[in-house]
């Protein structure tokens, strides 16, 4: 018992200690390409994707983890991540976003967690769990292991994933050489800049990348073989506070995870300041709420929400994931561009 | 320093969910004139260092970032003057 408790929130701390430093939200990183033209959060998505695979590969290497990629569920994968996608944009955070931001006092970010914790928990065992089942029921490969990119091309998982890191890396540097940007001025002791001031994108990814790699071998030693994931705690979270469903089931690592978040993120944020009980108008915490409650539906009916399926799915390169992924990431735009780009456009 | 500088207008986006911090920002930008100074109130971390990255790309001229009490920021920015 004590084991999982100190592994999985020792890593929620560190892992809601990194997003809260690295302002690391999908939602935002997706969206800002269409509504901002701001790229400096996708690169760090992808600097933490890219680092999370080269570990998972070396450890399968070193016989450390197994991996346990989701399978593709073509239904429950493409509709329930573009919902989840939409919602995401609606709420103004993604599953991990939401769930740091509530460590920062901000009251949108915490009606956006109530939305999700009510509609996960109904979809994996309330009234809407026949929906989930019936997105569901088209499954690839009916048995055996997952889909993945390596299995497609009929190479070892490390050797494709190791393979596609560095093909990555080259290119970028490549690439980065070509559009040389201004580096951003570093001041202070290193002290401050990890505790006072907001972290680069490189090192944010690298660190996110590092928290995925720890969270494996740690949540398998308790019986979860997967790393991080934030929806699937939240429900069991929800299922504390339901006489009907035993506590025991409820006290899992991905649980201690979550609350690990919310600390990590609360003392990253005192330290530096910047918590504070943030109220937003009502209308707003309605729109949270219902943003929130799309995003539990679409996660649980995909198995898994931006940390699930893309920080932890895609480095295992399961294409369930991917589909996932690309899903998240067109209804978070086609969202984006009726609430942003399309009434920015119009001139007001 | 900063103080010297009189903003034309004064813009609260304090308590604002992701992205309207800065969405309001840039659009009240865009209908400014050239020159005119808008003064920029904001508690949100993530968008205290976004919105100077996305003033700065069009065109309009980030003065000062100020910190005040606990995550509240006042940024000045002087209009490009989209409009004109």
């Amino acid at each position: 018992m004590t084991p999982i408790i100190l592994s999985g929130l020792g890593i929620g701390i560190l892992f809601g200690f990194a997003l809260q430093r690295g302002r690391f939200c999908m939602n935002s990183a997706f969206r800002d390409i269409v509504v901002l033209k701001d790229y400096t959060l996708i690169k760090s998505v992808t600097v933490a994707l890219l680092t999370s695979m080269a570990g998972f590969a070396i450890m399968v290497l070193t016989n450390t983890i197994t991996i346990n990629p989701k399978p593709i569920l073509w239904a429950g994968n493409l509709v329930g991540s573009f919902i989840f996608g939409i919602g995401m944009v609606i709420a103004g955070g993604c599953a991990s976003g939401i769930t740091y931001r509530v460590g920062e006092g901000m009251v949108g970010a915490m009606t956006a967690v109530l939305g999700l914790m009510i509609t996960a928990t109904l979809t994996a065992s309330g009234f809407l769990a026949p929906v989930k089942n019936w997105l569901q029921q088209w499954k690839y490969p009916t048995e055996g292991a997952s889909a993945t990119v390596a299995s497609l091309f009929g190479v070892d998982y490390p050797y494709m994933a190791l393979g596609i890191v560095v093909v990555a890396v080259i290119l970028w540097v490549i690439l980065a050489r070509r559009n040389k940007e201004e580096a951003a001025p570093k001041q202070g002791s290193l002290l401050n800049r990890i505790f006072k001031q907001g972290w680069g994108w490189l090192p944010t990814g690298i660190a996110i990348g590092l928290v995925g790699i720890a969270a494996f071998p740690l949540s398998a030693a308790s019986g979860r073989n997967y790393p991080l994931g934030i929806t699937s705690g939240w429900v069991k979270i929800t299922q504390l506070v339901l006489p009907s469903v035993p506590t025991e089931n409820s006290l899992k690592w991905d649980m201690w995870l979550i609350v690990g978040i919310v600390v990590g993120a609360a003392v990253a944020a005192l330290i530096a300041k910047e918590f504070k009980f943030r109220v937003p108008k009502w209308t707003v915490l309605i729109q949270t709420f219902f943003g929130g409650a799309l995003m539990g539906f679409g996660a649980v009916c995909s198995t898994g929400c931006n940390i699930g399926h893309v920080l932890s799915g895609i480095p295992q390169l399961s294409i369930g994931s991917l589909l996932a992924g690309l899903a998240i990431v067109l209804g978070s735009w086609l969202t984006a561009y009726l609430m942003f780009v399309r009434p920015m456009a119009s001139g007001d | 320093m900063t103080d010297a500088i009189t903003p034309t207008k004064t813009l609260d986006v304090k308590g604002k969910i992701c992205p309207y911090p800065d969405m309001d920002t840039m659009t009240t930008l865009k209908k400014m004139k050239k020159g005119e100074i808008l003064e920029v109130l904001l508690d949100y971390p993530l968008s205290v260092e976004r919105l100077p990255r996305s003033a700065k790309k069009w065109g309009h001229k980030v003065l000062s970032i100020e910190a005040l009490e606990g995550p509240n920021h006042r940024i000045l920015i002087e209009a490009f003057g989209l409009k004109d």
